[in-house]
């Protein structure tokens, strides 16, 4: 039985198969019940082995199962016949009734030919009679046709012939506009027909264009018509034929000659800079002049922008026209920076107008805000021409030569009145330019160009410093007076401290969009305080250099161990309280006082109370009593008194001050008569002149210089060497000294009596 | 007292002015130094650095008759050693031999050599011959220069010539040229003079006031380095004399002496009443024309003074390179204190 079912059930599996493909185009979901176990047990499988299955069957079941499969298979096979049946059944159903239909569709086509060949039939006879309708018309529509071209030529004949007085009446009316219109209409034909039956008609009608073109050459030189009439006319010029160069000439020439009109004159802008500066009245003067020329620009501008309009084509010539007007603004006033400069009482007018802005910046910045200005009207009109390109280049360039000359003049000033002594203005005036220099610069405006300007500040600060450097080296190879140096540290100082700034300023209120890379503060800040610092060093160096000439001769030409006794009080002293006083008289004219003041004292004896609170004047006073018995065991004394006493800080660093300057140079000074004194070998007379000298020296001095301590210091150094260096070191009694010194005063007073010149006191 | 100090201290009794390296012992390094005392005994120091250069130890302790302006030690007997004195009155200069076994007793007295007492004036200093083998000698006083030949075992020393520098020019000072040996530069009142010795006559002169110092570079020929008392440090090239190669601003006071290392050309040093030392590195050199403007540009970034040494009490006069270990210095201010430093920190890497 097994055997028998295994044969049945391949081919109802076959059959199956081959339905479920013709129904369904999936097989996979036309058996989604079948058994997905391994293929040989796949009945529905396509790779199903019956024998294989039959053995497999065998083996893994017994008999019950085996039997109970084979119920199941021949219930499954009998359906499966009855589902053939049915599907055969069905198939032949559908094709008998696909047979009548098409039987029945052959015996509806019968009778259609017929009723074809009668609709072509009809379709033919309408064809035929609209024939005969459209060949019974013809000939009057060809008639009509013929009458309406000959009314429209006749129209045109009527038209120019009617056109000279047509254009009369358009020159009448002035609408040229029309004319033209008639007239470039009638061209064509004109030309054409012109030397037959027209040719009255073409001389008229030319005659009328003639005097048209001339009415409109004359409205488009007038500058009483309106911008608009005068390019509607070239407009129409252009139109005409009439050769537009010769009118773009004609109408630059007027241009240019307008220009002359429009130039700044510098000689008449001074002297109102000047009226105005002297008359306290600037707004009201300033007004006048200024709105004339900005009236004048803007109708050069109006023109321009007309002439734009009319030839919208040719604007070279324009930019160089703009172009032309910007350099002559400017060379006008190179021209005339150059003049001012150079003028003799440049710096006259610096002081005597000092509070007031000096008229030249005034000026300058005046005619550069209004060429600006002139430049931004014009910009507005040319954007393509660079106009402020142009102009910021030249105004760069101005701005440059007004700085070079401006400086190179104030450096010969500074020289020239240093030797006059009149100094006291100069740094007011100086601190005057440079800013007014930097306002006028900022009030310009130059926005967009930033570059270039910063490129002025820079530049004008590279002149700064090698200026400063070349005047540093000119004061070393030449002995130009020692003021000026300090003049210079000085300004060096004020521009380190008040220029910088200031010029930082400007460029960041100014250009607050752009960056400011080319101009460093810092940089410059440091430059400048390197060269204040040397050059004040210098101006110390040169000082002491003068003194310690003094006493060099002092110590080198007596026999110090063959000195007499001492009478008075040596002239080498006066002639270093002279030279400390010219010292203290520059540093007074230039440099501004320190914060420290000491009380003022009155003169008298040089007594040794101090109101000095230092601590240090405890050792001083200590060393003031124990000079008279330093002489006996001096070395021993001074090697004590050095063990408890801090070192005094002789050389301190230099400031910017009267005081610290003075010090400074006053400490130096009794350093090298020290080295002076230690260097020569002394007897007692030698050893008194000096203790004499140095006594003397003491109230003065101390008068004089801030730091009191410190010069007690080396007064008492200067006292101590000698007596080293001394064979046999007896001070002076206490009231001979006093009393020699009583007498230089009375004598010194007396000569101050005689001549007026004060001698510190 | 100087607790912050690198160097090494020791301390004379009395104020000096001069300290001189001893170039003849080349197994230690030694430096002379002599005091100065108008009133009491003055002596002469023999010091030694000890090997590990760590301490100073005094060798030798010889009295000498008068006060010390000037001490120079025998280029080849370093047992013999000259010096300037002056008695208050009058100057004298002499040339001295430490006895033989020194440094047994405290205070040993010294074998006068030879007295060169051809002077009337103030004597200024004296100068051996540098080749080191030479016995001669010259010695300065205001107006005059004399040239001396030395015999020790006679102990004896001869004048060679004496030529008058005139009364204008008053000397101050000099340097013998290492590099030629018939040369000398002798500072005066306003100018440099150089003297040819076989003709003992003034060849060549650079006007330069006040010059206070002098010292030829031993390593680079024709290079000079002057000192004055305001304007600092001058380096001239004997060749182009009439400016100065390189300036240096000097000390706060007066510049008063400078020295050249023997060995290292570039380093420079200086000393000044302003109580410091300053160490200098010049690397200017007129030879090197090619490379001129890279030293120029790095001699303007690089801050010439390499070190300041400022732990003094009081003007420092003496200075003196060691030749043997030339990274030592000795340095001596007014208050007799010596002090050796070391300058290797500073060397140019080569």
């Amino acid at each position: 039985m097994a055997t028998e079912a295994a044969p049945m059930d391949e081919k109802a599996k076959r059959m199956r198969d081959l339905l479920s493909s013709f129904y369904t185009p999936d097989p996979s979901i036309s058996t989604p019940t079948s058994s997905i176990s391994t293929s040989f047990d796949n009945i529905n499988g396509p790779s199903f082995d019956a024998d294989q299955y039959m053995d497999l069957m065998i083996k893994k079941s017994n008999l019950d199962v085996l039997l109970q499969r084979h119920v199941q298979m021949a219930a499954e096979i009998k359906n499966l016949d009855t589902d053939l049946q049915m599907l055969v059944y069905e198939n032949y159903n559908k094709f008998i009734s696909a047979t009548d239909t098409i039987k029945r569709m052959k015996s509806n086509i019968f009778g259609m030919e017929g009723n074809m060949d009668q609709l072509l039939h009809k379709i033919m006879s309408v064809q035929s009679r609209s024939d005969g309708v459209n060949t019974s018309l013809f000939e009057k529509r060809e008639h009509i046709e013929k009458l309406h071209r000959t009314r429209n030529l006749l129209r045109k004949v009527q038209f120019i012939y009617d056109l000279p007085a047509r254009l009369q009446k358009c020159i009448k009316s002035e609408a040229y506009g029309d004319a033209v219109r008639f007239y470039t209409g009638a061209m064509p034909i004109l030309k054409v027909y012109g030397d037959t039956s027209f040719k009255d008609c073409r001389r008229a009608s030319e005659e009328a264009i003639e005097t048209i073109i001339k009415n409109l050459q004359t409205k488009l030189f007038s500058d009483s018509e309106s911008i608009q009439a005068r390019a509607e006319a070239a407009v129409l010029l252009k139109q005409l034929d009439v050769p537009v160069d010769s009118l773009k000439d004609k109408l630059l020439e007027k241009l240019e000659q307008s220009l002359d009109g429009l130039q700044i004159n510098p000689d008449e802008a001074s002297k109102l800079a000047e009226h105005n500066v002297s008359s306290k009245d600037e707004e009201s003067n300033n007004q006048g002049p200024a709105k004339i020329h900005e009236d004048a620009v803007r109708g050069f501008s109006e023109a321009m922008r007309a002439y734009r309009e009319i030839f919208p084509d040719s604007e070279e010539r324009l930019f160089k026209l703009a172009r032309a007007l910007t350099t002559t603004h400017f060379e006008n006033m190179e021209l005339y920076i150059r003049k001012r400069v150079s003028a003799a009482d440049f710096l006259g007018i610096f002081r005597e107008y000092s509070a007031f802005p000096p008229a030249d910046v005034l000026l300058l910045s005046n005619s550069l805000r209004i060429i600006w200005e002139d430049v931004v009207l014009m910009d507005e009109v040319l954007p393509e021409a660079a106009l402020s390109d142009l102009s910021a280049e030249a105004a760069q360039v101005t701005l440059k030569q007004f700085v070079a000359r401006t400086f190179s003049h104030l450096q010969q000033d500074i020289s020239d009145t240093l030797l006059k002594f009149d100094i006291n203005q100069k740094e007011v005036v100086d601190g005057e330019v440079l800013k007014v220099v930097l306002e006028a610069s900022g009030k310009a405006e130059f926005r967009q160009l930033l570059d270039e300007n910063t490129g002025i500040f820079v530049k004008m600060n590279d002149l700064l410093i090698g200026w400063i450097q070349k005047g540093f080296q000119d004061f070393f190879s030449e002995k130009i007076h020692a003021g000026l140096i300090l003049v210079l540290a000085q300004l060096s100082v004020v521009i380190e401290q008040k220029v910088i700034p200031r010029i930082a300023e400007e460029i960041t209120a100014s250009f607050s969009g752009g960056n400011s890379q080319a101009f460093i503060p810092g940089e410059l800040c440091r430059v400048f305080h390197a060269a204040s610092e040397k050059l004040l060093q210098h101006y110390i160096d040169t000082r002491t250099q003068k003194i310690s000439n003094v006493l060099r001769k002092r110590f080198k030409t007596p026999n110090w161990v063959k000195h007499k006794e001492p009478r008075e009080v040596h002239m080498y002293v006066d002639m270093l309280l002279q030279q400390l006083e010219e010292v203290g008289k520059e540093v007074k004219q230039i440099l501004p006082q320190g914060t420290f003041r000491k009380h003022k004292r009155s003169d008298s004896n040089g007594s040794n109370t101090t109101t000095s609170s230092r601590s240090t004047t405890l050792h001083s006073d200590k060393m003031a009593r124990s000079n008279s018995q330093r002489a006996r065991s001096q070395l021993f004394e001074t090697h004590l008194a050095k063990l408890f006493k801090q070192k005094v800080e002789i050389f301190t660093k230099v400031e910017f001050t009267q005081e610290s300057v003075v010090t400074t140079t006053v400490k130096l000074c009794l350093k090298s008569l020290q080295e002076y004194v230690r260097l020569q070998t002394f007897n007692r007379s030698g050893f008194q002149q000096i203790q004499l000298d140095i006594q003397f020296l003491k109230a003065p001095l101390k008068e004089t210089v801030e730091d009191e301590a410190a010069i007690d210091f080396l007064l008492d150094e200067v006292i101590v060497a000698a007596s080293e260096r001394c064979l046999d070191a007896t001070p002076l009694e206490p009231p001979i000294l006093d009393k020699l010194i009583q007498a230089k005063l009375a004598k010194s007073k007396e000569h101050n009596n005689n001549n007026k010149t004060t001698v510190s006191s | 007292m100087q607790g912050g100090s690198s160097g090494i201290g020791y301390g004379l009794k009395y104020q000096a002015r001069c300290i001189s390296d001893v170039k003849a012992d080349t197994d230690h390094t030694s430096f002379l130094t002599g005091t100065l005392s108008l009133k009491e005994e003055n002596e002469v120091h023999l010091l030694r650095l000890s090997s590990g250069g760590s301490e100073l130890v005094c060798e030798g302790l010889f009295s000498h008759p008068n006060e010390i302006w000037d001490l120079a030690s025998c280029p080849f007997d370093q047992r013999i050693f000259s010096t300037v004195f002056s008695t208050g009155e009058s100057f004298g200069a002499a040339i001295w031999q430490i006895p033989e076994p020194y440094g047994q007793s405290n205070s040993s007295t010294l074998d006068c050599v030879a007295s060169l007492d051809a002077h009337v004036g103030k004597i200024n200093c004296v100068l051996w011959c540098p080749s080191g083998k030479s016995d001669k000698l010259i010695s300065m006083d205001e107006q005059n220069l004399v040239l001396w030949s030395l015999d020790s075992s006679k102990k004896s020393a001869e004048v060679v010539s004496k030529e008058s520098a005139g009364m204008r020019h008053s000397l101050s000072g000099g340097a013998w040229n290492p590099h030629d040996v018939n040369s000398v530069a002798a500072t005066s009142e306003s100018s440099i003079q150089f003297w040819d010795l076989r003709t003992m006559k003034n060849v060549n002169s650079i006007e330069r006031a006040h010059v206070r110092n002098v010292d030829y570079n031993t390593k680079r020929e024709h290079i000079l380095v002057t000192a004055d008392d305001e304007s600092g440090i001058h380096i001239w090239d004997l060749r182009k004399a009439k400016a100065p190669v390189q300036e240096l601003p000097g000390h706060t006071h007066w510049t008063w002496a400078v020295r050249c290392n023997p060995e290292y050309e570039e380093l420079i040093l200086s000393v000044g009443t302003d109580s410091a030392v300053n160490l200098w590195f010049a690397s200017a050199s007129s030879e090197k024309q090619a490379s001129e403007r890279s030293a120029e540009a790095s001699r303007q970034r690089v801050n010439p003074l390499l070190n300041s040494y400022t732990d003094y009490e009081d003007s420092v006069y003496g200075l003196a390179w060691s030749s043997r270990e030339p990274w030592f210095f000795a340095s001596l201010s007014y208050d007799g204190r010596v002090v050796i430093e070391s300058v290797k920190p500073f060397l140019p890497r080569r």
